[in-house]
């Protein structure tokens, strides 16, 4: 009797055809069940050892966090709050690092959290000079640059986040290569650190793209920036060009107007009136108007008063918010807010016109008290309310 | 004859079952997608931060109507009044409560009525007063209440609250739900991430049945341990994570949970707000606003969010769970008899041609697919035509497949960043799965049949009393959670997995 040894492959298709012939004598009914449940109980299988991989890395990773924070968090702290400016060699000693101290990926990764830590418990009292070298100690731009030169996404978007929170040093030139990038996400956080940190002009993308998409989360994004910005002395941008950006971005119009009330820039006025008296479109109209009104720019009253008629019930509630900001004391105004309040028909208009002549000095309470006295039965509610200092009316809608 | 009948039958059950499991295989990649979408962008410290920070923020009015709430509403009050958000009010509404719900809320807060000039922009019953805090607290000063006669659904009483909200976007709730302390940052982000115009957006909500709360925060979010709730729990993250992220995904979600989602306040008002006389109001407000926005030819978005921004008590007892469920049948039924022109319909895009075609089939039609199924096969067993080995292979099939879809599930949950401190904790979802297709699948099944027949019966339903434990007097068992290190704060970042 001769024995055949099979190879490796041979015995695994062996096993396979018995399988096969096997499965080949059911109905077709019972093969396909058999398929799918064996398929099913694979991927079962390859999901449970995924998840219990992942749990134990996780853990692992978490450990290595708690483990830098007891080892470092007092030591950056130590470096970062220094007053005087520390040498590197200095920041080794204090940090206790070895000497050729050399960082993995990961390593790197678990101190971003004990950095921001360290960070946020400062705050202000942060050594802006000390802070740098302690990140350069801890080769984290290094890091940062990798991290946006790799091929993963989530890292390249995690990294600029990670940059922005920690204020850490970047080169200019790797965080530019994304400013065009097809993934809009990646190209708004490539922007935005160029935004923050730039040094030059950086806001040039902004008034030249004209694909530029400019979501409400931006809006927020380079607000902080900006911020930053002017906390740090940098170059702040010039928002008028960004109004007369071509081709216009409404979204952007609007943000620049808003920025120039935030950051209350009252040398811009003019141009935002002679933009004003231009404007059509309702949404860039009103911010202009907002803007005017809290920059308290008085010039800008007559212009209100002559759009107020043919404006839609929205623009009248910001314009009347605007001569109420304003609040020059002339009769003719609140002659004209009065007068109003008696032809409208939008209640939240009626609202808002009221409140303003409340709080229109004396001039404007006279008018009030006037139009109280002449009020039915329908319009007594509206006085009422505005008289109630517990209800804020101002957001009434 | 009979033998043409069984071979229809068998078709028609091949192919069912086919697009049902295809469906779920489709809906469980979408959902794979999205989540990696939100892995990839999203870091929820980063954007916390970013909003704190700006004063573009946009307020969010959370509207929560209470009825016969007196053992739970002042925790609970106290608990919405203590989110972390930079503007947002919280809108009580009393409808018409029987016991000292009102009182207790005057006293505790320190209200007075105001005279506040209601407009009614959408009908409801008759509106009290309005009351609001003399008391200095600036957290207090959030706090309205509005006091109005009693209009027997909670859409009625959502009316009223928003009749009174003053912000761009409004949450509607439930008095008895637990919120995360982070939750309106996250429910807002997409409305300020996206380029079109987001009507809502639907955020995860799971069982607070075995958590640990205490003043109305979460402290430790455990999944229940008893049986009703856990099935419960299972279920919702499974709807959740992978249905209605799906669903979201192709900008075709049916359904903004009515436990927790956001709502834009100038669409749900056009579109007429929430229907008084609906047992779904909270999927028909949606289809509301998509008609609304269908017809006036504008974008819309609406989103789903991963995160776990909710608890909710989950019926405990099999009497409660029964006249929820029955009244959820019901809702669907009538929800198709409401909208039956936007079903198929391609006006209504993908959420009228796709999801409402895809619902009525498989969600309204399964039930009776199913009572049809369990006849029929005993039907089959009277003949003495059932092939034994058939039936168990495929319910062997389908029993793993099953047991694959808890699995994925406990995979995104994880991924996306898990409420649960212990992952210890997903063993109580590996049996709920195990014992669900024997055990809540029949009791479901039945609930949901019965409701259609009381809706075509015509009977008379009334909104039941939830019977509450009260989450919050549970205590923890074991030692107390120590305080973490700044680190493991919830604001920690996401590391790699």
């Amino acid at each position: 009797m001769e024995y055949y040894t099979l190879s490796r492959y041979a015995y695994w298709k062996y096993y396979f055809l018995i399988l096969y012939y096997k499965l080949e004598e059911y109905p077709e009914s019972v093969r396909v069940w058999i398929v799918f449940g064996t398929i099913c109980m694979l991927l079962l299988v390859l999901i449970v050892v995924g998840n219990a991989c992942r749990t134990f890395a996780h853990y692992r990773f978490t450990r290595l966090i708690q483990h830098n924070y007891n080892n470092y968090f007092e030591k950056m702290k130590t470096v970062a709050s220094q007053a005087r400016t520390l040498e590197p060699g200095e920041i080794t000693e204090i940090l206790e690092l070895p000497k050729n101290f050399k960082m993995k990926e990961k390593q790197n990764r678990s101190f971003v959290p004990t950095l921001l830590a360290v960070r946020r418990e400062l705050g202000s009292s942060l050594s802006r000079t000390n802070w740098i070298r302690l990140t350069q100690a801890l080769k984290m731009p290094a890091y940062f640059e990798s991290q946006i030169l790799s091929r993963s996404i989530r890292k390249k978007v995690q990294a600029f986040k990670d940059v922005a929170d920690l204020d850490a040093t970047l080169k200019e030139a790797v965080a530019s290569r994304y400013i065009f990038a097809k993934n809009r996400k990646l190209q708004m956080h490539a922007r935005l650190h160029q935004a923050r940190f730039g040094t030059s002009y950086p806001f040039k993308v902004l008034e030249e793209d004209p694909n530029l998409v400019f979501t409400d989360e931006m809006v927020v994004k380079y607000h902080n920036v900006l911020v930053y910005r002017q906390k740090n002395g940098l170059t702040m941008p010039n928002f008028i060009r960004w109004c007369n950006r071509v081709p216009v971005n409404e979204e952007l119009r609007i943000f620049a107007v808003n920025e120039i009330r935030l950051f209350r820039r009252k040398e811009d006025c003019a141009e935002l009136l002679s933009m004003l008296i231009g404007s059509r479109e309702e949404a860039f109209s009103c911010a202009l108007i907002r803007a005017l009104g809290e920059l308290e720019y008085l010039p800008a009253e007559k212009e209100f008063c002559r759009r107020y008629l043919s404006a839609s019930f929205t623009e009248r509630q910001v314009l009347a918010e605007a001569i109420g900001a304003l609040g020059s004391g002339n009769p003719e105004v609140v002659q004209f807010l009065e007068e109003d309040f008696l032809q409208t028909t939008d209640y939240v208009t009626r609202m808002v016109l009221l409140r303003v002549l409340y709080r229109y000095g004396d001039i404007g309470r006279k008018a009030y008290t006037r139009l109280r006295e002449g009020a039915t039965p329908e319009l007594l509610p509206y006085f009422v309310h505005i008289e109630c200092d517990l209800i804020d009316s101002r957001h009434y809608a | 004859m009979l033998e043409t009948f069984d071979t229809i039958f068998s078709y028609f059950v091949a192919i069912y079952s086919t697009i049902v499991l295809s469906s779920y295989v489709a809906m469980a990649i979408l959902a794979f997608l999205e989540h990696r979408k939100h892995y990839t962008y999203h870091d929820d410290a980063y954007t916390i931060d970013e909003l704190k920070k700006s004063p573009y923020t946009p307020g969010i009015s959370i509207v929560a109507p209470a009825y016969n709430e007196e053992k739970t509403v002042i925790t609970n009050v106290k608990s919405l009044l203590s989110l972390d958000y930079p503007d947002f009010e919280v809108v009580i509404v009393n409808d018409g409560s029987k016991d000292k719900t009102l009182e207790l809320l005057i006293e505790n807060f320190d209200l007075v009525k105001v005279p506040y000039a209601y407009v009614e922009k959408i009908k409801t019953k008759p509106f009290r007063g309005l009351y609001k805090t003399k008391s200095d607290n600036p957290s207090f000063k959030r706090l309205t209440v509005v006091d109005k006669v009693n209009g027997g659904t909670k859409a009625d009483a959502s009316n009223a609250g928003i009749n009174v909200l003053s912000n761009k976007f409004f949450v509607c709730t439930d008095v008895d739900c637990v919120l995360d302390q982070y939750a309106l940052y996250r429910i807002i982000w997409p409305t300020m991430a996206s380029t079109r115009r987001v009507i809502a957006v639907s955020a995860t909500m799971r069982m607070s049945n075995g958590s640990i709360v205490e003043e109305g925060k979460m402290v430790d979010a455990r999944p229940p341990h008893s049986l009703i709730p856990l099935f419960q729990d299972l279920e919702y993250t499974r709807s959740f994570l992978i249905g209605k992220t799906a669903l979201a995904r192709i900008n075709a979600l049916q359904n903004v949970s009515g436990g927790f989602g956001m709502f834009d306040r100038e669409i749900a008002i056009k579109a007429g707000g929430y229907d008084g006389d609906s047992f779904a109001e909270d999927m028909d407000i949606v289809a509301r606003m998509v008609r609304y926005m269908c017809d006036t030819g504008e974008d819309y978005r609406i989103v789903q969010i991963p995160e776990t921004c909710c608890w909710t008590e989950g019926p405990s007892t099999l009497k409660v769970l029964s006249r929820q469920r029955t009244r959820w049948g019901r809702g669907l039924f009538q929800f198709y008899g409401v909208h039956r022109d936007m079903v198929g319909n391609r006006n209504y895009r993908r959420y009228g041609a796709l999801t409402l075609t895809y619902v009525f089939f498989f969600e309204l039609l399964a039930p009776v697919v199913e009572l049809i199924g369990y006849l029929s096969v005993f039907w089959f067993f009277l003949r003495g035509a059932v092939n034994y080995h058939t039936i168990w292979i495929a319910f062997l099939g389908l029993y793993i497949f099953a047991q694959l879809l808890t699995m994925v599930i406990i995979s995104y949950d994880n991924w996306v960043g898990t409420s649960f401190k212990k992952k210890t904790d997903y063993l109580w979802f590996v049996m709920a799965s195990l014992l669900e297709p024997f055990l809540y699948h029949p009791l479901n099944t039945y609930f949901s049949l019965r409701g259609y027949w009381k809706h075509i019966l015509g009977t008379q339903m009334v909104w039941g009393n939830m019977t509450r434990k009260g989450v919050q007097s549970a205590k923890p068992v074991g030692p107390k959670p120590t305080t973490l290190a700044p680190m493991q704060q919830p604001q920690q970042k996401k590391p790699d997995a």
